[in-house]
């Protein structure tokens, strides 16, 4: 894990400043695609439990630095999404190599489909009301499918970056 | 078991980080400090992906919409020529409106000084409309100041840096402007909706005569957010509910707030 610590954080300040000068303009049907969550989930389907709340904690905190909500919101997000799917990578769920082709996709849809809701939910514990009047169906559906299709490459990436491939050969 | 308790120390810890987080946050203060901080870290990472990605994007993009460019660019000639006009045909009105708003001591925008910016980030989350904006502090930017641009109010700079600062847009969900139309002496709140939402008013009294098309303006009333007289929106739809004593109003924002690129900050600062 400490061998990995290093490129993933830097892949993370990455996919950072990725969302940042890219995802946050590309918006589809006016939403931002946030991979800021989607990382932390394919490390977490990756089965590196530690590493992957990691990255949702740096993700989040260096995204919040550049928004206008609720500071730490992103970051409890990416934690709740991460953990869930490190719990499912160690049973081998979503594992890229023996798993269906479109299970990691379907984990991966299913993330970006809660993940708005959770952040509306987390907006309520942090005494933000106003989080749920935005156009959540819409950023629910946009984001599902996002993820869906940018899964597997970050999957790839999170594999390589956590040295799974080599653990498994073992 | 050893694994066990690092990946439950790994989570308590990540979550006690993030309860500390918007603990700072609701407390605020010292999250300005951090959020500073942050920016100069994550600053080299955006700064090596831009100067990668924004090429090869501008590249796709010119290819793709190349027609679209060249019919937006003879839209834009004949708007211009248009503008030109009504600018000639409107500096004689002007005039007389600096003229008897001088006289009857009310503040008139077009006699507020402004600051020009120019865009540089747009809200980077679903949840915020917001826009980044090159000019701060040092330019006489203030927390407050009303901003206009493509012919309405855009919103009002919420934070500012020495070099820049962050306004928020009318459509954002904690936006609040009390307006009037035409001359009439009702006042009223619009709210925004969300990113992609638009505004709206809602118990708007049935005695209130409002069609689609009316333009509503800021009412500048003691003590508002906003001078009076800056077009906001136009009624979209109204919204009558049988037997309701009131009514709901849809709002189109009078800016064209999907391409603002420049602005212009009002040095106008609200009365406490």
């Amino acid at each position: 894990m400490r061998r990995a610590l290093v490129p993933i954080t830097l892949m993370t300040m990455s996919i950072v400043g990725l969302q940042l000068s890219v995802f946050s303009s590309l918006r589809l049907s006016g939403v931002v695609i946030m991979v800021v969550w989607l990382w932390p989930l394919v490390v977490g389907l990756a089965g590196l439990t530690t590493l992957s709340i990691w990255t949702a904690v740096v993700a989040g905190f260096f995204f919040d630095t550049h928004s206008t909500t609720p500071f730490g919101l992103t970051a409890v997000v990416g934690v709740l999404l991460a953990y869930v799917a490190s719990r499912l990578g160690k049973e081998g769920v979503g594992d890229l190599d023996s798993a269906a082709w479109w299970v990691t996709p379907a984990i991966a849809a299913l993330g970006g489909l809660v993940a708005p809701v959770l952040y509306v939910i987390s907006g309520f514990v942090a005494l933000d009301f106003s989080l749920w009047r935005s156009s959540l169906a819409q950023m629910m559906v946009v984001n599902a499918l996002a993820f869906a299709v940018l899964s597997r490459p970050f999957a790839r990436l999170a594999r390589s970056l956590g040295g799974v491939r080599t653990r498994a050969r073992r | 078991m050893a694994t066990d308790r690092s990946r439950r120390r790994g989570v308590t810890i990540a979550a006690g980080i993030s309860a500390l987080l918007v603990v700072l946050y609701v407390t605020g203060g010292v999250v300005s400090g951090l959020r500073g901080t942050a920016n100069l870290v994550v600053a080299p990472f955006s700064w090596a992906i831009d100067a990668v990605a924004k090429p090869i994007g501008h590249m796709f993009a010119g290819a793709v919409n190349y027609s679209d460019v060249v019919s937006q660019n003879q839209k834009l000639r004949y708007q211009l020529g248009q503008a030109q006009l009504r600018a000639n045909e409107g500096w004689a009105l002007a005039r007389q409106l600096e003229q008897m708003t001088t006289e009857l001591n009310v503040p008139f925008v077009g006699a507020l000084a402004t600051v020009s910016a120019q865009v540089t980030n747009l809200s980077p989350t679903n949840f915020a409309a917001t826009v980044d904006i090159s000019k701060g502090r040092d330019n006489g930017v203030l927390v407050g100041m009303p901003v206009v641009a493509n012919g309405g109010l855009i919103g009002s700079v919420i934070a500012t840096t020495p070099h820049g600062a962050t306004v928020r847009l009318i459509t954002d969900v904690n936006s609040s402007i009390g307006v009037t139309y035409a001359s009439s002496k009702t006042t009223l709140v619009i709210n925004g909706q969300g990113v992609n939402s638009g505004l709206a008013a809602t118990a708007v009294p049935l005695t209130t005569s409002l069609n689609p098309g009316t333009v509503l303006f800021t009412d500048g009333l003691s003590g508002g957010l906003y001078p009076p007289g800056i077009p906001v929106a136009t009624v979209d739809r109204v919204t009558l509910t049988p037997g309701a004593a009131t009514f709901d109003l849809t709002l189109k924002p009078t800016a064209d707030l999907a391409h603002v690129m420049y602005l212009d900050v009002v040095l106008w600062e609200p009365s406490t």
